[in-house]
């Protein structure tokens, strides 16, 4: 059965899957942080994550920018580390995009997720090659926009993008940190997967599980 | 003025920062809000409260905001976004946190623009750098010339630092209430002038004391404004009294007041920790400093430097090594972590690599490699942070073999010994053996210094201010008085014999605490456990003023049942028979964590649910422990009392006598150990049978400053005036509702403290035993007259030094 759009239910869906695989792979997220920041990815992300599912949960959002306003506001106050800032400003220029629509087709979705980018780029003014989230969720966009030129189909795509966001973070582990903490270890930042490209990957497979489910 | 919002990930250092900041100002100071940690603890930054921040603190004039760094950047970015205001000009940054943040807190107290003050908050390194010479931007605010100048002086400067932090915002506070352009330049270095208005600049004049420095100016108000720069010159920019001159009579006011100028040149060493003590001499090694550059090694020398390096590493882990094998626990673990470090493979390697290849010597080798670790381990902060001082620790002992110097930090000796030294930092003075270190003489410090209040507590005898102390040569025997400030070196073998024999006295106390003209002050003991129970006999206390029951649920997983407490209190009771014994309910929480009956991740336990406050969470602790009091009580002959820790209102007061009154408790009183309960203690005192004063965390609570924290101990000192204030407070309701007000803190135990305390009004001291005969002895040789009167004139005192010294001027008989 193909997925030609994500309602808001199935976005809520995604993001509480998102909350359920860094709360899964807390210890490994934390492992990764340990080697190169300050270990505290894993339970940043779950914390402000719980935090968001929780919201949502108590007060089930209607349209989309409404559910992304809101997980966005809520990593900026509950996370405390780099990621607040950076995941809320992809949360909130998903939602500012979407507007206030039920359900999002494949272009819709995709023109999101780029605000989204460009919103963390604007943030974190990170390129790609310094060994950031940039990292995964750039490559990931990129194979997410092709599979939509070819196909209306959103399972394939986000199949794509989780194809792309794995090789994107892998291909962290070579790469010399310029970006936050571990840029302070300059060439002994090499040989460890960063983090925040290990928890970008974790949001599409969790999109893969959304889209898998119908 | 401007606002200032301040980011941090950490609540703890930006307040930090803000109150060094606001030191410099006091009142007149810029709206600053902090917007710190994410919810609920969280180290980190949140755009939301960055935001909040800034509309707090906002003002027509604009807003500045500093970060320290990484999320704390992002959030600030973020938080413009969220900002309805758009009228407010905003300003983010680059300024180095702390500097920065001084230097635009003075600045925008002068009333400076937003740009001028984020262009001196940019610039607020300068005086570091020029002062360790890194300075190689010319961009900063810095020597620049003055304007055409109308009018200028030339003063010197007299007070003992020079233009310093806080003189120097006194200067630019002054000169910015004129029309006119001030400059000022150092005439002995030949400086170019600076502008006055520049906090940064002006610490980078280097003017030091004697130094004359000319000020110029232009403008209207040019002649004024270098009137007013003259007279704070001239009055020393208030650092030249000489408190205690006005209150304390001559023979005491001629003790140079050594909190201020530690290098006046007149006065002698002051006993600031009683007893008498003998030993030998040890120096504690001065400070490292980081080894100067040298010229590079020939080849032909650096493989030797290489196997120096090698040598004294291993050198250095041996002594580890050996030291942790005399330890045990927990203390063992970190030497032999500490002695690993010593020969870790990389810094060897990393200093090894920078004699072979740069040439440098071993003992820059090393700095500059341990250096390169702790910048990594402090950006990487939490546990590696902490491991910084165990790098230095290791640094510099490999340092200090390579240079054939002693160890630096306390000395490590298994015989006893007096240490001395030019200062001590709080850590050091926290890690000596009150069995081993026999006395403390210092060079430099004063009656209420660090090493003062910690002597004190430590019951080491202290002199601190004797400058020539550092002459005496190492191992010389000396006798050290801690109560007159006399040191004896190579004393004669009969002065030794008399010294040895007299301090080995124990003051006896024959068991009536008393005053000269025979009024009754009651000597009791603290008793922190049964085990406790025989000192206090021994040293004939009149009975126990405090009997701690922490005792009973340290190391329990659960509360104890009622009957183990009945017996473990029966114990107490029953060693004195007739005799008072007052027991104090469970005083958990704060720096006594409890794991069943404190919270945890309070973010400020002190201000959090502790001592009374537990029995809200856990009442039923509470009963069992009033109803295991009072069978103890009903089984033994003593006098018994019970009385609740930390109460801050009558309420709590009434709860508790009516607790009591269902167990059948009729002796009931309360602790006094917050200002709350002191400023109403004539309310709480008509409803309690009794009252007892805990100087310490009433100290901590009066000065808002943190009994843990080391480099508070100045203000966590029950000399204190606004201390001493408290306790008249207290003890006026003791007067006015005829119910006994005792003191069973730190304080009683200082025998001039006690002496004051019973001028106040109060009717029992209770301390650790072997302080007993010191308060005696000193009780006795006064009239409670001179007590009230000295009592009357110490809570006036200006300052805790004054209060001290004005009390040993009017007690203690020369």
């Amino acid at each position: 059965m193909s997925n030609d759009t994500i309602t808001v239910d199935q976005l809520t869906d995604w993001l509480t899957r998102f909350r359920d695989l860094v709360t899964e792979q807390v210890s490994y997220l934390t492992e990764l942080d340990s080697a190169i920041g300050d270990a505290d990815h894993g339970s940043n992300m779950t914390r402000g994550m719980g935090a968001v599912v929780e919201k949502i949960h108590a007060s089930p959002a209607g349209t989309v920018d409404e559910l992304f306003k809101g997980a966005g506001m809520t990593l900026v106050t509950s996370v405390g580390g780099a990621s607040g800032p950076l995941y809320g400003t992809f949360f909130l220029r998903i939602g500012t995009t979407a507007g206030p629509r039920t359900s999002l087709d494949a272009p819709g979705l995709a023109a999101a997720l780029r605000a989204g980018l460009g919103g963390v780029v604007a943030r974190g003014k990170a390129e790609a090659g310094d060994k950031t989230m940039f990292d995964v969720l750039s490559p990931a966009l990129a194979a997410f926009d092709a599979a939509v030129d070819v196909s209306s189909d959103l399972s394939t795509a986000a199949h794509a993008a989780y194809f792309a966001a794995q090789t994107g973070r892998d291909a962290t582990r070579a790469l010399l940190a310029r970006k936050g903490r571990a840029s302070y270890l300059g060439e002994r930042s090499i040989g460890h997967i960063d983090p925040g490209a290990a928890s970008t990957a974790l949001l599409f497979q969790a999109l893969v599980e959304t889209l898998g489910e119908e | 003025m401007i606002g200032i919002a301040v980011v941090s990930h950490s609540p703890r250092l930006a307040q930090s920062a803000v109150d060094l900041a606001l030191e410099m100002v006091g009142a007149e100071g810029p709206a600053i809000a902090i917007a710190a940690g994410a919810g609920d603890g969280v180290t980190g930054t949140d755009a939301i409260k960055v935001a909040e921040a800034i509309t707090e603190v906002s003002s027509p004039d604009g807003v500045l905001v500093m970060m320290d760094l990484g999320s704390a950047v992002m959030s600030a970015e973020m938080a413009l976004e969220f900002l309805s205001d758009a009228d407010v000009p905003v300003k983010l940054t680059s300024a180095p946190f702390v500097e920065g943040l001084m230097a635009a807190v003075v600045r925008a107290a002068g009333g400076a623009s937003l740009d001028d003050v984020e262009r001196e908050a940019r610039g607020a390194l300068q005086a570091k750098q020029t002062h360790l010479d890194d300075d190689d931007d010319d961009e900063l605010p810095g020597p620049q010339a003055g304007p055409a100048a109308e009018h200028s002086i030339e003063v010197a400067l007299r007070n003992p630092h020079g233009l310093h932090a806080r003189p120097v915002a006194m200067l630019v506070t002054a000169v910015s209430a004129f029309e006119a352009t001030v400059t000022v330049a150092n005439v002995r270095s030949g400086g170019l002038p600076v502008p006055a208005n520049s906090p940064t600049a002006l610490l980078g004049v280097g003017a030091r004391q004697g130094d004359t420095i000319s000020v110029a100016a232009a403008g209207r108000q040019a002649r004024e404004a270098l009137d007013a720069v003259n007279a704070l010159v001239q009055r020393g920019f208030g650092e030249l009294e000489t408190p205690g001159a006005a209150a304390v009579p001559e023979d005491c006011a001629a003790r140079p007041d050594r909190e201020r100028s530690s290098e006046a040149s007149s006065g002698g060493p002051i006993g600031v920790s009683p007893g008498l003590a003998v030993g030998p001499i040890v120096r504690m090694p001065e400070p490292l400093a980081e080894p100067a550059p040298a010229p590079e090694l020939t080849l032909n020398e650096r493989a030797e430097a290489v196997e120096r390096i090698e040598a004294a590493a291993a050198s250095v882990a041996r002594a580890l090594m050996d030291k942790a094998n005399r330890v045990s626990g927990a203390a063992r673990e970190i030497l032999e972590v500490t002695s690993m470090m010593a020969t870790d493979p990389g810094l060897i390697g990393d200093a090894r690599a920078r004699v072979t290849d740069d040439g440098h010597t071993p003992e820059r080798a090393v700095w500059a490699a341990v250096g390169d670790i702790t910048s990594i381990f402090r950006e990487q902060g939490g546990l590696l942070a902490e491991r910084i001082p165990d790098l230095h620790d290791v640094r510099n002992r490999i340092v200090a073999e390579l240079l054939g110097r002693p160890a630096p930090g306390l000395p490590d000796r298994a015989e006893p010994y007096v240490l001395v030294a030019r200062d001590l930092a709080p850590a050091d003075t926290a890690l000596i053996d009150p069995a081993l270190c026999r006395a403390i003489v210092t060079v430099e410090g004063g009656p209420t210094s660090h090493t003062a209040i910690l002597a004190r507590a430590l019951g080491v005898p202290a002199v601190v201010a004797a400058r020539h102390a550092l002459e005496i040569r190492e191992g010389s025997v000396v006798i050290v008085d801690g109560t007159t400030g006399m040191i004896v070196v190579d004393p004669t073998d009969e002065q030794v014999a008399t010294a040895e024999q007299e301090s080995g006295r124990v003051v006896a106390f024959d068991g009536t605490g008393r005053t000269l003209d025979g009024h009754r002050v009651q000597l009791l003991a603290n008793v922190a456990s049964p085990d406790s129970v025989a000192a206090a006999l021994e040293a004939n206390a009149e009975g126990v003023g405090l009997f701690r029951t922490e005792f009973c649920f340290l190391d329990h997983e659960e509360a104890p049942d009622v009957e183990e407490q009945v017996a473990a209190y029966r114990r107490v009771f029953a060693a004195f028979p007739g005799q008072k014994v007052i027991i104090r309910t469970l005083d958990a929480g704060a720096d006594k964590p409890l794991a069943f009956v404190t919270a945890e991740d309070e973010a400020n336990p002190a201000l959090g649910i502790r001592g009374y406050r537990t029995a809200w969470r856990s009442p039923k602790l509470l009963d069992s422990q009033l109803q295991a009091i009072a069978i103890a009580a009903a089984a033994e002959a003593a006098d018994v009392g019970v009385m609740a820790p930390m109460i801050a209102t009558v309420d709590e007061s009434i709860e508790f006598v009516s607790r009591c009154a269902d167990h059948g408790l009729r002796t009931v009183g309360v602790m006094i150990e917050t200002p709350a309960a002191a400023i109403t203690a004539l309310d709480i005192l008509q409803v309690v049978d009794f009252a007892s004063l805990g100087t310490n965390d009433l100290a901590q609570y009066t000065m808002a400053a943190d009994r843990l924290a080391g480099e508070l101990a100045l203000l966590n000192d029950p000399w204190q005036p606004a201390v001493l204030r408290m306790i008249r407070e207290a003890c006026r309701a003791g007067v006015a509702t005829g119910k006994p007000v005792g003191v069973c803190g730190e304080a009683a135990a200082d025998p001039l403290l006690a002496a004051i305390l019973v001028g106040l009004g109060v009717t029992s001291l209770s301390m650790s035993p072997r302080a007993l005969g010191g308060v005696a002895e000193l009780l006795k040789s006064v009239t409670v007259e001179q007590c009230r009167d000295a009592a009357a004139t110490v809570v006036a005192a200006s300052s805790a030094t004054v209060a001290r010294t004005t009390a040993a001027a009017l007690l203690v008989r020369a």
